[in-house]
């Protein structure tokens, strides 16, 4: 009985390292990966189709989806936060409240999110079929580099275009919070953008792009890996696309907090 | 696939030291122009254990076997998409696995590969697939370029579809696209995965027929893997006879006759036979005799 439990123990114990092994081997795969894409980014030769393509992607054809967000979420927050600085009496600081919030927080990690469900879901889904239908294959017989041709564009256009779509979604929520502000909360338009503009301070504004920066880079990166690593057929392509989505969006929501953390201890706020 | 992402990342597994390279000079005439010696892979289990083979120049061998037998490995291996455990596998006097990716990219010009299904890419028209090879290469007028995918495509009996995207093809029409897109800049050698898979056989003809073509005009060392006997056997019998000026398609129906086709089959990794199309028709072994029953 002694031995059969030994051999249960022994044989979970061989499951769980086999099982670690195989994390950390993924965790250097998903590095090696975006390391050399960012690397493909700065040398020759580039691909500057791909790379329109892919912002084209990315930016344009996510616009409406980050206004509509930005401006609801704008909106909200200005109708939440009223109901709470009612209380004190603190009305008047809703657009501090809307405009810190928006640009810090919700601004980045909203715009991070729904463009992680619109197209950091479609690069795994496009690679993966590539994967599956033996196009990477071709690409390595015909000469060209994957990294190079496939993932450098999406991680530069990730870069450049969420940082630019949180910019937008921030104006918009701001304008949304001005809109209830004026015409729900009875503030004068002057007051709100007063307030607005006196909330702002430079380390807002270094958390608001140093963020997008990088979620902007994870998304495009959890995509490509998700997308070159799908094994299994189309079924493969459908649970790489699926992944992608669920790990770019606990690493955004996760980093957020580490990057608030070290941004606050190093632009503390006064 | 995961060994596909590693190996793109060069990360997959190290081949075992190779004999020294010998010192570059005139290649001898007769020297294998594919040599794979005691070539073994594994993934989860063992893919080819012990496959060692020779292929001369301008001659064909054609790789039979069932389904998960490793013969697309063989393939895969040849073009360093993949990297053996141990062994050594040349190509025209290179050993393949000591080659990184930056160095495979130029090796990788001197052979075509066809795959199964095509896998061209959905989102160039036929024309761009064809050409893109030559694009990627960077060296050859913008007009020179089109002239040969028009030739290239007009070789392959598509000339009017340059214009057309991928998936307004049929399974022949994309394997013949396939073709063309390999033959562009003019291979030493070329690979064929499969290339008849889920044709019906007027087109699997088709196909065999180009196979010979190649290999008859332009003297291609080529390696046709399949599981389809019948399109094994034709390529083997099929020649291209001159009548007036213009090539056709002949076929020989005396086996014994042939030259320059060798069989080789795979049966779980392991190569079970290797010999002439006579040979391995009018083998004894029971595994070849249920094969070709």
């Amino acid at each position: 009985m002694a031995s059969r439990t030994q051999l249960l123990v022994l044989s979970l114990g061989r499951r769980f390292s086999q099982r670690i092994k195989e994390v950390i081997l993924a965790v250097q795969d998903y590095v090696v990966l975006t390391v050399r894409g960012l690397a493909a980014i700065v040398t020759p030769p580039h691909y500057y189709r791909e790379l329109l393509a892919q912002m084209d992607s990315i930016g344009v054809q996510s616009l409406s989806i980050v206004v509509l967000t930005g401006m609801f979420t704008g909106m909200v927050l200005a109708l939440q936060s009223a109901a709470s600085l009612d209380a004190f009496g603190a009305r008047p600081y809703v657009g501090r409240l809307v405009a810190i919030s928006m640009v810090r927080e919700l601004g980045p990690v909203l715009t991070a999110l729904m463009v992680t469900g619109r197209v950091g879901s479609g690069m795994a889904a496009e690679l993966g079929s590539m994967v599956v239908t033996q196009q990477i294959d071709a690409l390595r017989v015909l000469g060209s580099d994957p990294i190079r041709k496939l993932v450098a564009p999406r991680l530069a256009a990730g870069l450049i275009m969420v940082p630019i779509l949180t910019v937008i979604s921030d104006t918009v929520g701001i304008f949304g919070g001005s809109l209830i502000s004026i015409f729900n909360l009875k503030l004068s338009w002057e007051f709100y953008w007063r307030s607005v503009g006196n909330a702002m301070v430079i380390n807002d504004l270094v958390m608001g792009f140093l963020k997008p920066l990088v979620f902007g880079l994870i998304l495009s990166s959890v995509g490509c890996y998700m997308g070159l690593n799908t094994t299994g057929g189309t079924q493969g392509v459908g649970l790489a696309t699926t992944r992608s989505v669920v790990v770019a969006s606990v690493t955004i929501l996760s980093s957020d907090f580490f990057i608030t953390k070290l941004l606050l201890m190093l632009f503390p706020v006064v | 696939m995961r060994e596909t992402m590693r190996a793109l990342l060069g990360l997959g597994p190290k081949a075992a030291p190779a004999p020294p390279e010998p010192a570059p000079g005139p290649r001898d005439p007769d020297e294998p122009i594919i040599s794979f010696r005691d070539v073994h892979l594994s993934f989860d289990r063992p893919i080819l254990q012990g496959v060692s083979f020779d292929l001369a120049p301008g001659t064909t061998k054609i790789v039979l076997g069932g389904s998960g037998s490793g013969k697309t490995t063989i393939l895969r291996l040849i073009l360093g998409l993949l990297k053996p455990d141990v062994g050594s596998i040349q190509v025209d006097g290179t050993e393949v696995g000591r080659l990184g990716e930056e160095e495979l990219r130029p090796f990788r010009l001197k052979i075509g590969m066809v795959f199964q299904e095509g896998a061209l890419f959905d989102s160039l028209t036929v024309g761009e697939n064809v050409a893109y090879r030559l694009v990627e290469d960077g060296e050859m007028p913008e007009a020179e370029i089109e002239a040969r995918v028009r030739e290239m495509l007009g070789f392959v009996g598509l000339e009017k579809f340059y214009e057309r995207m991928p998936s307004a093809l049929s399974g022949g029409q994309r394997r013949r696209v396939a073709f063309a897109r390999a033959l562009v800049a003019r291979p030493q050698i070329m690979l064929y995965d499969e290339p008849t898979t889920g044709l019906d056989p007027i087109t699997a003809t088709t196909i065999t027929d180009l196979i010979a073509k190649v290999r008859d005009l332009d003297g291609v060392t080529s390696i046709l893997v399949t599981h389809q006997l019948r399109d094994a056997f034709n390529v083997a019998r099929t020649f291209m006879a001159r009548e007036n000026g213009e090539f056709f398609p002949r076929v020989v129906e005396d086996l014994s006759t042939l030259e320059g086709t060798e069989f080789m089959m795979l049966r779980e990794g392991v190569v079970e036979f290797k010999g002439t199309p006579h040979e391995l028709q009018t083998s004894e072994d029971p595994y070849i005799r249920e094969f070709l029953s």
